[in-house]
């Protein structure tokens, strides 16, 4: 590592990919909180506050079906519960912090800049929390913009919501792609779309979203663990796909 | 409008408590306690299930209609989506995945409509 070169400056080489990723990502977000009725202060708002590209996208494509309110906020856990795994792997390098650290490290965590935080602390011995956190500042602060500016240019055209609505659904495919580690995965993801048009049917409402991501993640946690018990750990379902780098820790648990 | 307005405020509020929850807590707790295994294990699934069935929504069900299942009626949603999981499997880039879905199904709406 370089001495002469400013930390921030260090820092921000690290983040800027996923800044720059953040860019398309937030201006389609803009566009969708403006058409589902966000101004453009609410949207600035809640790209600080949440910091969620999939629960902003979810929140504008709940309110433009009109959902209950409760049904918004059932949904957003089941979606910001998988940030219960990744604060759980990143806390062991964060032991000799305050509370008012952690708690300032949590609100700007998200899968993305916890893929590079983690990364760079599991490779690189100089890679402090206060560097990590610095990363997650850069990241909200690009994502922001980006929300801002997606707000005003939904406000100068008219967009199909239909076609930028595909935009969380693409977001989510590829996350789907992301956490494919063997074909049980791709088993319970069918599972999960099949129990999903069943209840969606039967409960005639977004419940039925909540109904079906219990069963399935429940089957997915029995079929390993049955698996597992009886000794099919190199088996036909469990066999691993693709390794993914920045991910190892989910991973790693389900592997041995 | 203003009354829409306090709406979406109070929504932002709760969303952020709802948001922060998750990702407060376990970092909390288990900065000083080891992670208990089942709970690892089953949090593995939740985000695939949650993804799939968010997914099924957009391009299979019809929610202005007693949310029905509506099969291939959303042809151009289906191809585009085939077309992202082959874009995000190969490239691995979530900006990629997100603006390509988004041009395949602008033109297939409007190539399927023709």
């Amino acid at each position: 590592m370089k001495k002469d070169e400013p930390r921030w400056l260090e820092v921000l080489k690290v983040a800027l990919p996923l800044c720059l990723s953040y860019v398309p990502i937030g201006l389609a977000c803009g566009i969708l909180l403006n058409v589902a009725g966000f101004n453009t202060v609410l949207t600035g708002l809640a790209s600080i506050l949440v910091f969620s590209g999939g629960a902003q996208f979810l929140i504008a494509s709940m309110l433009t079906v009109n959902a209950p309110l409760h049904t918004i906020l059932i949904m957003l856990f089941f979606l910001e519960l998988r940030y219960a795994l990744l604060g759980s792997s990143i806390s062991q390098y964060l032991h000799n912090t305050s509370k008012k650290f952690l708690y300032f490290f949590a609100i700007s965590l998200n899968d993305e800049n916890y893929a590079v935080n983690y990364l760079k602390f599991a490779t690189d011995k100089a890679w402090r929390p206060q560097d990590a956190l610095m990363v997650e500042h850069y990241s909200l602060l690009f994502w922001t913009i980006a929300n801002v500016v997606g707000s005003l240019i939904g406000n100068l055209l008219t967009v199909d919501l239909e076609i930028v609505d595909f935009a969380l659904t693409s977001l989510f495919l590829y996350m789907i792609v992301m956490q494919v580690a063997n074909r049980l995965t791709i088993l319970v993801s069918f599972f999960a779309g099949i129990l999903a048009i069943i209840f969606m049917g039967l409960l005639k409402s977004t419940m039925g979203l909540v109904v079906s991501t219990i069963i399935a993640s429940l089957f997915g946690f029995a079929m390993e663990d049955y698996l597992v018990k009886h000794g099919h750990q190199r088996g036909v379902l469990l066999h691993k796909i693709k390794p993914k780098a920045s991910r190892k820790v989910i991973s790693k648990s389900g592997d041995n | 409008m203003a009354a829409k307005t306090t709406e979406h405020f109070v929504l932002i509020i709760l969303s952020m408590l709802v948001a922060f929850g998750p990702r407060f807590i376990p970092l909390r707790i288990f900065s000083t306690r080891k992670i208990p295994v089942w709970f690892n294990e089953w949090m593995k699934y939740v985000p695939v299930s949650l993804f799939t069935a968010l997914v099924v929504k957009d391009i299979f069900i019809d929610a202005n209609h007693g949310y029905t299942f509506t099969g291939i009626g959303n042809l151009a949603k289906i191809l585009a989506a085939i077309i992202v999981i082959a874009v995000a499997y190969r490239t691995r880039s979530m900006g990629l995945a997100v603006v390509l879905g988004l041009v395949a199904v602008t033109l297939l709406t409007f190539a399927l409509a023709l």
